[in-house]
């Protein structure tokens, strides 16, 4: 890694020979290290009084400009990015956020200094709105970026086998086209927000300083102190989420259901968060008691109470990835389990490879942060007032012979009651948003719990008294078991809100029937709508449903506009990129 | 009929329909709700299904956000009961794919399907018309499916009424396509044809309408019990007229004296020809005189009251080219079937298989749905359904036999009952029947394992006594005409009748009011040791209870709720 000597400009708020010092550890410190240092710093911040009065920035003499680029699917890459632009500004740069959905590679390779945010979806994929630019950025016919200083920040999560791919891959390939790595990649895990805000500091400085370096002679002002992302200070976020109290709690699922989904509305008030629908909560979840017991146990701790309190709260006990299996047979002296071995294992599974070996702090070092989940808000302020309403589907199975229970969904729907709290916080999703124009038509295909944001959606047109026609596709497996929110339903299709609906039951007969056939069966009709203009919503399972959805439409715009695969797929990325074509999955 | 009084709502559903459409078709289309049109769900029994909730359900559905669980019960119309193996495959496909995975064989010699979803009716109907079976009529107010006595062991006779039943019920159809238009997608015929009616009207019948047709000695078919009964006369072996009764029906309502089952009265003769003429014209005598206001008189057995008897015979008379002649004796034996085999002199084999409560899907010790599923891939013989809600797997060749024998032991359908169980029924109830009041078909197999005990002390473990539960004063299972009669007032709580004819030819009376589960053992146990004690030789137990005055007789059905006992006890 390539180190520059003068890192702290003369300017900073230090004496010379604690610039100097500063330098040499600063200078001499790997990126991990300085990452730590910067989150170290900018929590000792929050800590300390945050009305510490920063210094004024001395305004830079010319702006350097900056291009952050990022490709997101939920929403935290878009949320590293405006940070890092906070940041940039500070350091006077003059930077602008750009979503890969409305880039290409080749205005991409127009930019001087580019620095790029990138999650990883699916198995290994990008996120889909990053699709486009992602294609044409591996292509042959793909530009050259001789002219452009780059660096990326990869987003994922250690426990999917494509860790990070995609932020890997566009490093490489900028790489590979001519563009200039000005700092190492570097891989986020989900609990990204330390290191990332750390890499974002040290790397705008980096490139402020190249900038400078390649000819420019901004005066760079670092100001550790407003950097990162206290803007958000009075706002609840992941790290201190609003304790909401659970007002409503109800099963929506028939006593005879083969699923376990809840109605559950929170109170927001005083949280100061004001919530769009589209939106999602975010859910810091607790653990369950039973299975922190059973870790403590298989781990050999007799777990007082602050360890405990430590693994309910804080600590991930149940996903399990490679890095851990490797940690835990180095510490256990035990053989590594082949990777294949994961496969629908968790943590406890790995401890009982080798029972009672782990100290107190082999175990919690062991443990990835607890990280929340994200629920779609399934209600409008303007019909709920001061209210959030969550549905939440309970996830359990059965996996190498143990019942497993989702750490959230199970937290909300079994542990939690009436009157209890949820500890959330705003996950805002800009693109999934109703359309601005009120009279346009609105087609939404949500079975299962993927109903959640339509429920908002509807509740706000109606409110708002919206005149585009509304369609619900929903779906799931029996009509007398879990036709979810069916009453409310009613009254929207009664009124007219809801001018058309299709329900398709996956169990009700013998052949299987989902949401991708009735969206077949309503293909004229489903044609002339987004011929007419109208936005289409898909939410809900990524995996199965989203695909087999994407397929069907394609099917539909082939048979319907009589063309053929390409030309559907065209189509379709036209009206995706005219914005009409809008999924929130998971 | 009295012009007075205003028609009664179902009259102006019936002429606003359309000939049976109404907005059914429409109905069908909306997927936010499981339910039908309120009205329509009036016509869809015409054309064979009852919208009904799951009531084990209603408590939750508000708390849930969810409608009612509503679903459909779907009703064949089998004249005779006979259907062929294959038949008998398709339904239980139908009732697995299509219903709740159970087949409910009812008193009326045919199939229910229960729990099918409104995006079922078609898929289902559909099944049904392409083995040619349909449910055109198997409710609502129209000649239902017309019953005849089940004894494959008697071939020609056998063969004879069932073809007659046939016959009967072609003659009383409906004539509109309704039905074919709505289910099979059959466009409405072109222009327009105005349709009509010729026998039930353009607004129908006043109300259901039942036909059986009985072999003596076997009343098997409760003939007593029907709005009109032919009673064969056989002379050398084959059947050469029918005697005809009118006037039968079970339904009452509790507290409502003006209400009150009825036995059949037997009206004159008819030549076997000459049946259909007379199906007709009391048909068109209760069209044009049944009560078309009041809904809980309108049944034949108010009509005949009303009009007197003799008016009533000549009304049917002036219809007829050959007025009825003076009826024939006969007599009748019994009213159960009788479980096992039978051999008839061509050397075929028919075996009577108890079915309780009708109730067909497979329990640990009793696999019914796969055992008779595997007797009709066999592919011999027929599937007969008896008034019984038994079934009888008939014309078995001597070669079948014993592979029948071994699936039947395989699947434990052939073991032996007391004699109060197969003698047994209870209606359906809960949790489908949307008027029950009180448990039936869900209780009545733990009601007879107490009696059997007490039975048993008393050695009449084997007697053939009749006992039937329903779970309200309807009478689906024809309560008021067997020996003990049990009849819903409440949850967990029963009038209890007695002194019914065992050969169904008496009418039955209260004995015991609001009695519970130990009450009713208590009010038999006592009966059931006096009976055994003290019975006169072959003396049937609804015989001794009268005779030994526990009971009064009842004669007509009009003195059915009188000379009741002081101590009604309860
Ligand atoms: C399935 C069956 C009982 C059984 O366990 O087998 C049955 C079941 C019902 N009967 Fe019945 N009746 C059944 C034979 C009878 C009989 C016996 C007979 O026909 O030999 C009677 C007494 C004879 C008579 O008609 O008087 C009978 C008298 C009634 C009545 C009272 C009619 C009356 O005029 O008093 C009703 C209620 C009504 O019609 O208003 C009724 C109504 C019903 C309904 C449809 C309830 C309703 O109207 O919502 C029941 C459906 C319950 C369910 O969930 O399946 N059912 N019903 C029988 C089907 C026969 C068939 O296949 O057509
Ligand atoms: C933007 C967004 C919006 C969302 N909105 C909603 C919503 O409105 N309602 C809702 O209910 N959920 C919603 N989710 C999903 C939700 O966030 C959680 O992922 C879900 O509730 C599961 O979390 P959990 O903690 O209960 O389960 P976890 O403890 O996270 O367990 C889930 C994991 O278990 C494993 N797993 C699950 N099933 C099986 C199986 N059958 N076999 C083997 N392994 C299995 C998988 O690895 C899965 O990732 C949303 C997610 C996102 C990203
Ligand atoms: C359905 C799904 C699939 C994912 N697949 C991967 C993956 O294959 N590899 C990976 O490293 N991360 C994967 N992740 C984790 C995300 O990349 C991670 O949550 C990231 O923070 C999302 O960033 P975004 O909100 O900007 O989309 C997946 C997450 C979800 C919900
Ligand atoms: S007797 Fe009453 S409870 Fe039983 S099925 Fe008939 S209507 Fe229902």
């Amino acid at each position: 890694m390539m180190k520059t000597a003068v890192l702290l400009p003369s300017s900073a708020p230090f004496a010379a020979d604690q610039i100097d010092a500063l330098n040499g550890v600063i200078g001499a410190a790997s990126a991990e290290q300085r990452a730590w240092l910067s989150g170290f710093l900018a929590g000792l911040q929050a800590a300390n009084d945050s009305r510490a009065a920063a210094p004024p920035a001395a305004p830079p003499a010319k702006r350097v400009p900056l291009t952050i680029l990022f490709g997101t699917e939920s929403g935290n890459a878009e949320a590293l990015a405006n940070q890092a632009r906070k940041a940039a500004s500070k350091l006077g740069f003059a930077p602008k956020v750009q979503d890969m959905a409305d880039f290409t590679p080749a205005q991409a390779a127009g930019v001087e200094n580019l620095l790029i945010v990138a999650a990883t979806w699916g198995e290994g994929d990008p996120p889909q709105r990053a699709q486009d630019f992602y294609e044409s950025l591996m292509a042959n016919g793909a530009p050259r970026f001789e002219k452009t200083r780059y660096a990326v920040l990869a987003l994922g999560d250690r426990a999917y086998a494509q860790f990070c791919e995609i932020g890997r891959r566009i490093d490489e390939r900028l790489a590979a086209l001519g563009g200039a790595r000005i700092a190492d990649r570097i891989e986020c895990d989900v609990d990204y927000e330390t290191p990332a805000q750390g890499w974002i500091d040290q790397t705008l400085q980096r490139l402020g300083a190249e900038a400078g370096a390649a000819g420019d002679t901004s005066v760079i002002h670092v100001d550790f102190v407003r950097s990162g992302s206290e803007a958000e200070a009075d706002q609840p976020t992941r790290a201190r989420p609003f304790a909401a109290e659970i007002i409503e709690h109800v099963r929506l699922s028939g006593s005879r259901s083969t699923s376990d989904t809840y109605h559950v509305g929170v109170s927001l008030e005083g949280s100061g968060i004001t919530y769009e629908p589209g939106d999602a909560l975010g859910v810091v979840p607790r653990n369950d008691p039973a299975l922190v017991d059973a870790i403590l146990d298989t781990a050999g701790q007799g777990g007082d109470a602050a360890l405990r309190e430590t693994l309910t709260q804080r600590l991930d006990i149940t996903t399990l990835t490679a890095p851990q299996a490797e940690t835990f047979a180095r510490l256990t002296g035990t053989e590594v389990p082949p990777a294949d071995w994961l496969a629908g294992r968790q943590v406890i599974d790995l401890l009982e490879r080798a029972p009672g070996k782990l100290s107190t702090e082999q175990l919690t070092a062991l443990l990835r942060p607890l990280t929340p989940r994200y629920y779609s808000i399934a209600s409008s302020r303007k019909a709920v007032g001061e209210e959030a309403h969550l549905l939440v589907g309970a996830v359990r199975y059965r996996s190498h012979d143990r019942d497993r229970s989702g750490v959230a969904s199970v937290d909300i729907t079994e542990r939690s009651r009436a009157g209890g709290h949820l500890h959330v916080f705003l996950r805002p999703n800009p693109h999934f948003r109703l359309p601005a124009e009120p009279d346009r038509k609105v087609i939404m295909v949500g079975p299962g719990t993927g109903l959640a944001p339509f429920r908002g959606f509807l509740q706000e047109r109606e409110a708002t008294g919206a005149q585009g026609a509304n369609w619900l596709l929903f779906g799931h497996r029996n009509y007398t078991h879990d036709f979810l929110y069916q009453l409310e339903i009613q009254d929207w299709v009664k009124s007219g809100l809801l001018s058309r609906l299709d329900v398709a039951f996956s169990r009700d007969q013998p052949e299987k029937r989902y949401v991708q056939h009735a969206l077949w069966d309503a293909r004229r009709d489903l044609y002339a709508w987004l011929k007419d203009g109208a936005s289409l919503y898909v939410c809900g399972d990524a995996n199965a449903m989203a695909r087999d959805v994407h397929a069907a439409l394609l099917r539909v715009l082939a048979d319907q506009g009589n063309q053929d695969e390409d030309a559907a797929k065209a189509e379709l990325d036209a009206i995706r990129r005219d914005g009409r074509y809008l999924r929130d999955v998971y | 009929m009295d012009m007075e009084r205003p028609l009664s709502a179902n009259e102006r559903i019936k002429e606003k329909s359309r000939f049976l459409r109404g907005t059914i078709a429409d109905g069908l289309t909306r997927v936010d709700t499981g339910a039908l049109a309120d009205d329509d769900t009036q016509l869809t029994k015409f054309h064979g299904f009852y919208m009904q909730d799951d009531r084990d359900l209603r408590a939750e559905r508000g708390r849930q956000r969810m409608e009612k669980a509503f679903s459909y019960m779907v009703r064949m119309r089998v004249p005779a009961g006979i259907v062929s193996p294959q038949q008998w495959l398709g339904i239980e496909k139908l009732a697995l794919e299509r219903g709740n995975r159970t087949i409910r064989l009812t008193t009326r010699e045919t199939v229910q399907f229960h729990g099918v979803l409104k995006s079922n009716l078609t898929p289902l109907m559909r099944g049904l018309a392409a083995m040619s079976l349909d449910t055109i009529a198997a409710c609502g107010d129209v000649n239902r499916n017309v019953i005849a006595t089940t004894d494959p062991s008697r071939g020609g006779l056998h063969e004879a009424v069932a073809t007659l039943a046939r016959d009967i019920s072609g003659h009383l159809l409906p004539r509109t396509r309704a039905w074919h238009e709505i289910w099979l997608g059959q466009e409405r015929i072109a222009g327009g044809v105005i349709e009509e009616e010729p026998i039930l009207g353009r607004t129908y019948l006043p109300r259901k309408f039942k036909i059986g047709i009985a072999i003596p000695p076997r009343n098997d078919v409760d003939v007593f019990a029907q709005d009109l009964g032919f009673i064969a006369v056989v002379e050398r072996g084959r059947i050469v007229g029918y005697n005809v009764a009118a006037g039968g029906g079970m339904g009452m309502t509790h507290g409502e004296p003006e209400t009150y089952p009825r036995n059949a009265d037997v009206i004159g003769y008819c030549d076997a020809d000459d049946v259909i003429a007379v199906a007709e014209a009391v048909v068109t005598v209760q069209r044009d005189f049944g009560d078309r206001s009041n809904r809980k008189h309108a049944r034949l057995k108010y009509t005949i009251d009303t009009l007197g008897l003799d008016r009533f015979v000549t009304l049917v008379n002036d219809r007829l080219t050959h007025r009825l002649g003076p009826p024939r004796p006969f007599t009748f034996e019994s009213t159960g079937d009788r479980p096992g085999w039978a051999e008839d002199e061509d050397g075929r084999s028919h075996v009577t298989l108890f079915i309780e409560n009708g109730r067909i899907h497979d329990l640990p010790h009793r696999k019914m749905m796969t055992g008779l599923h595997r007797i009709a891939e066999l592919d011999v013989g027929r599937f007969i359904m008896t008034p019984n809600q038994n079934i009888i797997i008939a014309d078995i060749p001597p070669a079948s036999r014993p592979m029948v024998e071994a699936l039947l032991a395989e699947h434990g359908l052939d073991d032996a009952q007391s004699g109060l169980r197969r003698n047994a029924m209870a209606c359906v109830a809960l949790p489908t029947c949307g008027l029950a009041l009180a448990e039936s078909e869900r209780y009545l197999p733990a009601l007879i394992t107490r009696l059997e005990q007490e039975l048993d002390r008393f050695g009449l473990a084997q007697e053939d006594i009749t006992l039937r539960m329903t779970g309200c004063p309807n009478g689906c299972a024809r309560p008021y005409i067997s020996e003990i009669g049990i009849v819903g007032r409440g949850p967990g709580l029963y009038n209890l009748y007695l002194g019914g004819a065992h050969e169904g030819t008496r009418l039955n009376k209260l004995y015991r009011r609001d009695v519970d589960d130990d009450g009713i053992v208590a009010a038999l146990s006592p009966l059931f040791a006096a009976f055994a004690e003290a019975r006169k030789r072959n003396e049937r137990f609804g015989d001794f209870v009268i005779r030994t005055g526990h009971v009064a007789a009842t004669v007509t059905g009009l003195d059915f709720h009188e000379n009741l006992a002081s101590d009604l006890r309860s």
